[in-house]
């Protein structure tokens, strides 16, 4: 059992470490005459030690590491389902690993929905003391956090890129490898918060409360920290693969949408992902070294953290937001049958985004307290985004008019993912125009309205993307029956709960309370059983993911009749991608132009150069 | 095309008719303040620029999923528009213009009518006939009167009283971690930020009393730690006789 020998030897390797640093640690401690144990500082260093250890044990150590001491390295050559528990730098298991460990966080953290509304379907508190509310809404929180950054971008950007670019693998495969592994650790140490003094302050972590909390914050902190080194490694490899990998002929004028919206996005983890890296690292200093970046009295000033943290946070809901659309983009081109509408200001929507991204990230801070001369300028900026926006729209429904629409379930939910994030445009609005905002922040008008853009849109984005690669990634096809029930009876779900949401918001029902005005009681009531009936429809996914893989039919290479780069090769594709290299002559979205070919394979054609090198120049000697 | 595009056009009329209901509900809370009506008539503007795009999204999608179903024949296509010639440089002066009209109005104009200095933190004006000094703590409020010298202590129970017809300030600030001051009857609301003062002021409009009606209450909106949920206190609006009454019978604090 080559998977469980590397887990465990993982799991060995990361306990020594964590035990190293502990003792270190009391060592040091003993020198400068303090108590040999605290509990946040000591498994602080243990962590780091811990994360260190556990990432060698788990392959890192064979592929990698002895090079550093002139030796030579290893990989593991396992074979069959066992490969995705270990250390493989093969871009597909990495993009399944991601897309399988990101499901079922996201399906817990969507338990941890179903128990918050459980507790909000009647006022006054029924199930849990505040301790235990706050704990649950906080992990809610994050984890969905997670899944929004990770899901699409690391599970199915990692799966696609490579293919759909025609490359062998990403830039960096030992890199690539590398930001995955990191994220066992940390995803156990969000799930063990609550027995290690529970959360207090949500995600958004605000001080001086996370500053002075008693709460597993530190540990929260840490684990935030090193999921912002995997985002960050990730968005220098897709760069790097995205500028060099490309196959011949593949110029920036006929790269699939998808690749587009995953370049932005990759420049955007990699400019603005420090920003939480750093706003939580202060918080931590500030809880174990005494610094006083956000405390009053000591010259510090809280509202410092909001602008370091929102200056990621903002960018970030774009990080999960654009692959969502470019998947939107790419299933809606594949299934009108016809050209990809108004492609370059679709490309220049994107560019446009990640320009802007930058400078709007104040407008979650309209009431914080904040000079009033911010307020203007970013009451500006953000309006401005959706004029970039506006024009994603004007590609989806332009592409969708007079095609020959091929209404499987990937179209559906990429049409709805049109639809959801329509809905979130325009309530958006509302909180970008100060004005209104300074009611309606943090009240359920802004829950309602973040879930319909991160959820309708990504979310949606996500399973349109699942059930399109399905037969890709697996080799076998879904039940389309299933698949169509899972998005209507999700859909409908999802917007019974979040379109009625908006109400008790209005009406003065705020954010991360676990007791709401009793007036408010039918709504909610409402509200939490459509939620227990958007929960209930994941089910049928799930039923139907196992039942495919066991009894589905064998997928042909091509369901879709699709004509980008990863369906001309097998379903799933060989170790290398393609038995020939492709080369790129036409534009993928081409539908219906007679005699044009987006790509052809074998060496025989002369390929013009296409700004990047050959497909090979990943190979094994990256990293 | 020419029947599709009609078609389109009076779907997407008429869901705009019947979105465009909305703005005519009262979908708000209690009205307790100028400030209240300023805010639910900017909303509803909003709402009635925002119906169109959104039901134009919902015409198109539906319509197509109608009107354009295809055979899901592998070989099948569609006409090959791509977009490039004047459509889509109409479709960016439609939603420029959209942007830059809500930008200004009623974005800038109502940022406007709230902010009266470039340095200020807090809305609306500075100077007022009735001035309340706003202690956020964890997990209470208290308040005091500097003008009378009522103070209010941070315990549960106690009634924070105004006088109607009134413009009141409230200068906010906190002692240990964020807060923020909210009235959703008065829809208005800023932090409570150690370190700082905040401000924001409102002329109060009508009677109204937490008891009756729940949007008459100081909600603590910023999550502040384990008890945030219980961080509130009751408001109780009256006329200026009773609130000169309230203000003699209470305990007084050395007068400022």
């Amino acid at each position: 059992m080559w998977a469980l020998t590397t887990i465990s030897g993982g799991i060995g390797t990361g306990l020594i470490g964590f035990y190293l640093g502990i003792g270190l640690t009391a060592v040091l401690r003993h020198f400068f005459g303090y108590d040999l144990f605290e509990r946040d500082l000591s498994s602080a260093v243990g962590y780091v030690f811990g994360l260190f250890g556990w990432l060698m044990g788990i392959g890192m150590w064979g592929s990698w590491g002895r090079e550093w001491f002139g030796l030579k390295t290893h990989g593991t050559a396992v074979k069959g389902w066992q490969r995705y528990f270990t250390w493989s730098t093969d871009h597909k298991v990495i993009g399944v690993q991601y897309l399988t460990t990101f499901v079922v966080v996201f399906l817990l953290a969507g338990l941890m929905a179903m128990l918050i509304r459980m507790e909000l379907a009647h006022s006054g508190l029924q199930f849990f003391d505040n301790k235990q509310y706050n704990t649950i809404l906080g992990l809610h929180g994050i984890l969905m956090i997670a899944v929004a950054v990770a899901a699409v971008v690391g599970g199915l950007g990692n799966y696609v890129i490579p293919l759909i670019i025609g490359a062998e693998d990403m830039a960096f495969p030992r890199l690539n490898a590398l930001s995955f592994w990191i994220v066992p650790p940390l995803s156990v140490l969000l799930l063990a918060t609550p027995f290690l003094g529970g959360l207090e302050t949500g995600w958004t972590s605000y001080p001086p409360l996370s500053v002075v909390t008693e709460s597993g914050q530190t540990f929260w902190n840490l684990a935030i920290i090193t999921f912002g080194f995997s985002s960050i490694l990730g968005g220098v490899n897709f760069l790097v693969t995205i500028f060099f990998l490309r196959a011949p002929g593949m110029t920036w004028g006929k790269l699939p949408i998808f690749v587009w919206s995953m370049f932005v996005t990759a420049w955007l983890a990699l400019l603005y992902t420090q920003g939480f890296f750093v706003a939580l690292l202060m918080v931590t200093l500030d809880r174990i070294a005494g610094t006083s970046f956000f405390d009053a009295k000591e010259g510090g000033d809280p509202l410092l953290y909001q602008h370091v943290f929102w200056f990621y946070s903002h960018p970030a809901v774009y990080i999960m937001i654009l692959p969502g659309l470019g998947i939107a983009l790419e299933i809606i081109g594949h299934f009108s049958r016809k050209p990809l509408f108004a492609y370059r200001y679709a490309v220049g929507a994107f560019l446009g985004i990640l320009g802007l991204a930058g400078v709007v990230w104040a407008h979650h801070m309209f009431t914080s307290g904040m000079p009033n001369y911010l307020h203007g300028p970013f009451l500006v900026m953000t309006e401005l985004i959706s004029i970039p926006t506006g024009l994603i729209f004007l590609s989806a429904l332009g592409t969708l008019w007079m095609g020959k629409l091929n209404l499987k379930t990937p179209m559906l939910f990429a049409m709805a993912v049109i639809f959801n994030f329509a809905n979130g445009g325009v309530t958006g609005i509302f909180l970008a125009d100060v004005p209104t905002d300074i009611h309606l922040t943090d009240t359920y008008f802004v829950v309602a309205h973040f879930h319909y853009t991160i959820v309708g849109g990504e979310i949606f984005a996500l399973f349109a993307g699942i059930y399109y690669w399905f037969p890709k990634i697996t080799g076998k096809m879904y039940n389309e029956a299933l698949g169509k029930l899972h998005f209507w009876w999700m859909f409908i779900g999802f917007n019974a709960t979040f379109m009625v949401m908006h109400w008790p918001g209005i009406q003065g029902m705020n954010r991360r309370i676990a007791d709401f005005p009793a007036g408010l009681d039918a709504v909610n009531l409402f509200v939490s059983i459509s939620s227990f009936l958007l929960g209930a429809s994941f089910l049928i996914f799930v039923f139907n993911v196992v039942r495919s893989l066991i009894w589905g039919r064998q997928a042909e290479d091509n369901p879709w009749a699709a004509r980008t780069l990863e369906w001309q090769t097998t379903s799933p594709p060989p170790v290398e991608n393609f038995l020939e290299p492709p080369h790129v002559v036409g534009h993928p979205y081409d539908y219906g132009v007679p005699g044009s070919v987006h790509g052809v394979f074998g060496g025989g054609i002369a390929a013009a150069p296409a700004g990047g090198g050959g497909a090979g120049g990943g190979g094994a000697g990256g990293g | 095309m020419t029947r599709h595009v009609i078609s389109v056009v009076l779907l997407w009329l008429g869901l705009t008719a019947i979105g465009e209901s909305l703005v005519f509900l009262d979908l708000f809370p209690t009205v307790g303040a100028a400030e209240a009506k300023d805010f639910d008539q900017i909303f509803r503007i909003l709402l009635f620029m925002g119906i169109p795009v959104f039901s134009f999204a919902i015409a198109m999608l539906a319509y197509s999923m109608l009107a354009f179903k295809g055979t899901g024949q592998p070989d099948e296509a569609g006409p090959t528009y791509r977009g490039s010639g004047a459509i889509p440089k109409i479709w960016l002066a439609i939603t420029g213009s959209l942007a830059a009209l809500v930008m200004v109005y009623p974005g800038m104009t109502g940022l406007a009518d709230l902010q009266f200095s470039r340095d200020g933190f807090g809305w609306g004006k500075t100077d007022a006939e009735l001035v309340v000094q706003v202690t956020g703590q964890q997990f209470a409020w208290s308040y005091e009167f500097p003008q009378s010298g009522v103070s209010i202590p941070p315990v549960a129970g106690k009634e924070l009283w105004l006088p109607e017809n009134t413009r009141v300030k409230f200068e906010i600030h906190a002692l240990d971690v964020l807060h923020s001051f909210w009235i959703p009857a008065f829809r208005m609301k800023i932090d409570a930020v150690p370190g700082r003062m905040t401000f924001f002021t409102v002329e109060t409009e009508h009677l109204g009393y937490y008891k009756d009606d729940d949007s008459f209450r100081v909600q603590c909106a910023e999550l502040c730690g384990l008890n945030h949920t219980t961080m509130f206190t009751a408001v109780r609006v009256v006329s200026r006789e009773d609130f000169e009454k309230w203000t003699q019978d209470q305990p007084k604090t050395e007068k400022k």
